[in-house]
């Protein structure tokens, strides 16, 4: 092999502020004045200045990505509520709020969170499971293929990379894309069309998911202009972990392994590209290619080694590649790198290019001496390549040379506790919200409200993708997310659940996952969307049979550039609701992970996404053998809706069909909701549930006609029977009769639609006493989906199939 | 230096092709009535013609639906190229002259650098196949198009459909 050795040193001594700025745009490092600032007093201090391979390291692990600045930085935060004005400052908006109310809530089966690189919650007496979710946005917007197979790639080696290795059981992906059906002349130059980036996104998910033998068993999908030019690939592994090796701990001297795929030049800079605007001039070299055949080798023969006691720690070369990954094992102790032993694909690369790469399929692992042969051999014999690169010290020290020449030689604790904390200011007004002009409609224009809601891109079938993945590889996916009585007829499930049963032997328990995104919620109150994403998450796991007192959460916030304080202001309040609705349904958050900066240029004017929190759940059910799916199940059953209708259609599909611009956002009112899910679990677990629905999107009228269709039933529906109640407008109680196109497409939280067999009401209103539920309709023989008022004399009335075909027909390539 | 090009077998559908031709109508291109989709290897390394047509008979084609056919590329360029053997029956062949306004062709090819885990996996096929030769691999896409089409719409279709000129590019003939 041979390498041209290209270590230049950075002049920064002696530069202006101005000066600073230019190197650091130039060089894409992402870092601001006072960061530079602080990095030419360390050089300072050392009489020197910087080798291209220290500042670039610098650059990578105070990145945006990698160091989460905006949410661990001084934020000073003012909210204006009715003409209200308060004042806050936040020294670490994550710890003190999504990160405390975990802290308060202090469950004793949160295993590990917030620490490593993902949250470990118990399984059972023996083994934990582990649930992350990243985001890869701007490499999926330049190439939508390879973005987001390195996307759902980089999580998977997150799995891996937790503890001493836990082992992947199931994928969730979940995507916002603009409108496919968007002229490609409205295209802005350099921005693939979102139909191309949505086939291309779905592609990669798929080809890398299914060849690592992983089944994508639950997602959802967003459609919105606002994301043509950036869209969101959120992509989460779930997997089980022995809780012995749930620790892990570097000690000075262990070897620095790197094990998988060889190092080349791609995804340079895909750590500082993250926090930078997209444009077309957008860099080739961000862009990572994946290999899920090489992962696949590396899952596999890790976790023997792991078996096998062979290493202490390990962590996925990521985001700044071995940079981030070396650093961060080494934070506490010091680290020694010889570059030139790090395998490659090609020759020519320099210094600080082998060290950033973030080529993808690398581990890094730290092994005893004693267990160097043997762990290699574990690799070898399966064609994986393992290259021992350094060692840990206990010099507090990164060391890293080339060709036996020092080309880095910095202080760990000035990397990872020198950058200096950011303070931004944010500010949030809160926009008024009033209840629309009561919606009268008669019953044909109902009928064709309920059709074009069925058919709207955030409500109609993902069928086109859900069959691309594979989500039975594994065998153990007992709930799947298309549910129905055929292949021709299929449903949309709430959640999956995995029976983990090849891995846990003579266990009953399930595990299930389930998410929550409203993104066109947050365009009017970020505070209720991100209430209402946590709920959405809790209402879809428990409808499938999840014990609420179980379940944990993930978020992920993907928001604009938080420099621009109204967009900051809008993250810190949907931060709040994480707080509060945490705490008031006692769940605690487990992991998460923020995207920044998701803003794109078109002719030299910046745009931003609409903000967007996913919400991921993952819980643990005791007994597998009660779960729900949705489709109703016999004629004559009882249909009941659990809790109260509200008249909330700010932010709803339908009022985005019908053009109503106000609107009250559905709220979350946690006590009743609670209530509501404790119930529904007493009731599964007795057996008295024939099938559960959540209603979401699209209200009571789209979650009916989803069970009846997936069934391939009819259902009689009595409007006057759903129970309503007041809204709040600031702390004022609204109470206005409701009108039956209100009931049906409002899309207030904490309702249920779930079928009861008749011999069962009675034990079934024992447990709901108290709560807020009623008898609406029964399950019918006549294949017809009736929804009727008496009191206005309106009646809705479809053939199933009718409806199915509205909900089948949209994404049908 | 060889190219070994992989054709469905007439009477086999073949799922890319018929997807390439929707997505192309998709955008509002009507003209272009069919297409034909290959994939392309380049194989670089001191393989024989012999080795060249097992790699492609035993490990790039099916021999139920697919043919190959395999071209020695003299002085390394394609201006050059000689088929040197082939499961093709000549109806099996695109025989359209180049000059015919009513047929096109579009090949994508990864950029210099750029990661082709495809070609990473041939690499070690080969030497698993018992040819064990040190070779270079770059794996391309040929899209056969019939039908009047312009050259700025057949850019169009090759960089808005076909290729993302960011990691690849492409060739029009």
């Amino acid at each position: 092999m041979k390498y041209t050795a290209d270590c230049k040193v950075i002049e920064v001594l002696n530069l202006s502020d101005e000066q600073l700025i230019e190197l650091s745009k130039k060089n894409v490092l992402s870092l601001s004045l006072e960061e530079m600032k602080a990095v030419q007093s360390y050089f300072k201090k050392l009489k020197r200045n910087p080798s291209d391979v220290e500042i670039e390291t610098i650059a990578q692990t105070w990145s945006e990505h990698c160091k989460h600045k905006t949410l661990t930085g001084i934020i000073e935060y003012t909210e204006e509520r009715e003409g209200e004005k308060t004042k806050k400052t936040y020294n670490n908006l994550l710890k003190e709020t999504i990160f405390k109310a975990t802290v308060e809530l202090n469950k004793k089966w949160c295993l590990s969170v917030f620490k490593d690189n993902a949250g470990i919650i118990e399984f059972d007496l023996e083994n934990g499971v582990a649930f992350k979710v990243e985001t890869h946005n701007h490499p999926s917007a330049l190439e939508p293929y390879g973005g987001s197979a390195t996307g759902i790639g980089g999580v998977i080696r997150d799995i891996l990379g937790v503890g001493l290795g836990a082992k992947p059981l199931a994928n969730t992906d979940v995507f916002c894309f603009g409108d496919f059906g968007i002229e490609a002349s409205k295209i802005p130059e350099g921005v693939h069309h979102p139909k191309r980036i949505m086939k291309g996104v779905v592609s990669g998910v798929r080809d890398y998911g299914n060849r690592m033998g992983i089944p994508t068993v639950n997602g959802a999908i967003c459609f919105d202009d606002g994301y043509t030019a950036n869209p969101l690939v959120y992509c989460g592994t779930m997997g089980i972990i022995p809780k012995d090796k749930i620790y892990k701990e570097v000690k000075p001297g262990d070897l620095i392994l790197v094990v998988g795929g060889k190092t080349g030049r791609d995804g340079i800079h895909g750590a500082t590209f993250s926090s930078v605007e997209l444009d077309k001039e957008s860099d080739v070299s961000a862009v990572q290619i994946g290999n899920p055949i090489i992962e696949k080798k590396v899952l596999d023969t890790m976790i023997k080694a792991r078996d096998l006691n062979l290493y202490r720690a390990v962590t996925d070369c990521g985001a700044g590649g071995l940079s981030s990954a070396v650093g961060e094992l080494g934070s506490k102790t010091g680290a020694v790198v010889y570059l030139d032993k790090v395998p490659l694909k090609y020759d020519g690369l320099r210094p600080w290019e082998i060290w950033i790469s973030e080529a993808q399929e690398r581990m890094v692992f730290a092994v005893p001496p004693e267990h160097k042969e043997e762990i290699i051999e574990v690799f070898e014999k399966e064609n994986v390549e393992a290259v021992c690169i350094g060692e840990f010290t206990n010099e507090g020290k990164l060391t890293l040379l080339y060709n036996g020449e020092v080309v880095t030689s910095v202080d760990m604790e000035f990397l990872h506790e020198g950058v200096p904390k950011p303070v931004k200011r944010a500010v949030y007004k809160m926009k008024e919200e009033k209840i629309q002009e009561p919606v009268k409609m008669n019953s044909s224009e109902i009928s064709i409200s309920l059709k074009a809601l069925l058919a709207d891109l955030n409500v109609c079938s993902r069928e086109w993708i859900v069959r691309q993945y594979d989500h039975e590889v594994q065998g153990q996916t007992i709930i799947k997310p298309l549910q129905g009585n055929n292949i021709e007829i299929s449903g949309p499930g709430d959640a999956a659940v995995i029976f983990p049963y090849t891995v846990v032997k003579d266990t009953k328990r399930g595990i299930v996952l389930s998410n929550g995104l409203n993104p066109q919620y947050g365009k009017i109150n970020p505070y209720k969307m991100a209430a209402s994403a946590i709920e959405e998450a809790l209402r879809n796991a428990v409808a499938v049979g999840a014990d609420i007192r179980r379940i944990s959460l993930l978020d992920n916030f993907c928001w604009g550039n938080p420099n621009d304080p109204e967009i900051l202001g809008s993250l810190v309040c949907a931060a709040k609701a994480c707080y509060k609705i945490s705490k008031a349904f006692d769940i605690p958050f487990i992991s998460g992970k923020d995207s920044l900066h998701n803003e794109y240029s078109i002719d030299g004017k910046k745009y931003s996404i609409p903000s967007a929190l996913l919400i991921s759940a993952m819980g643990v059910i005791e007994n597998v053998e009660n779960t729900i799916t949705m489709p109703l199940k016999n004629d004559g059953n009882k249909i009941f809706v659990l809790g109260l209708t509200r008249n909330e259609l700010g932010g709803s599909v339908f009022a985005k069909i019908k053009n109503i611009c106000s609107g009250i956002v559905p709220d979350v009112y946690p006590k009743e909701s609670k209530n509501v899910m404790e119930k529904i679990y007493q009731a599964v677990s007795e057996n008295l549930i024939e099938s559960c629905h959540d209603c979401s999107e699209g209200g009571i009228a789209v979650a009916v006609s989803e069970m009846a269709f997936s069934a391939g039933k009819g259902v009689k529906i009595d409007i006057d029977a759903v129970k309503t109640s007041y809204v709040l407008k600031g702390k004022e109680e609204i109470r206005e009769e409701m009108t039956p196109a209100e009931i049906l497409f409002s899309e207030s939280n904490g309702r249920f639609v779930v079928e009861v067999k008749s011999d069962n009401e009675e034990k079934f209103g024992k447990i709901f006493k108290g709560t807020a539920f009623s008898e609406i309709g029964c399950v019918s023989n006549d294949k017809e989906v009736i929804f009727e008022s008496k009191k206005n004399k309106v009646k809705i009335q479809e053939d199933f199939k009718v409806l199915l075909n509205s909900w089948r027909s949209t994404i049908n390539w | 230096m060889f190219k070994i090009e992989i054709l469905t077998k007439k009477g086999f559908k073949n799922p890319r092709s018929e997807h390439v031709l929707s997505d192309i109508c998709g955008i509002g291109v009507k003209d272009v009535t069919k297409v034909e989709y290959s994939p392309l290897y380049i194989i670089d390394g001191g393989i024989s013609s012999v080795e060249a047509e097992t790699i492609a008979c035993e490990l790039l084609s099916d021999r139920i639906t697919e043919n190959y056919i395999v071209y020695l590329m003299q002085s390394g360029t394609e201006r050059y190229c000689k088929v040197v053997s082939k499961s093709a029956t000549e109806g099996d062949f695109v025989s359209v002259p180049s000059s015919d306004p009513n047929f096109s062709v579009i090949e994508v090819w990864y950029k210099k650098g750029v990661t082709d885990t495809v070609s990473e996996s041939l690499v070690k096929a080969v030497k698993d196949l018992g040819i064990v030769k040190e070779i270079k691999v770059n794996t391309g896409h040929k899209y056969c198009l019939y039908g009047g089409v312009s050259r700025t719409i057949l850019n169009i279709i090759a960089t808005k459909l076909l290729a993302n000129t960011l990691i690849q590019e492409c060739k029009i003939r």
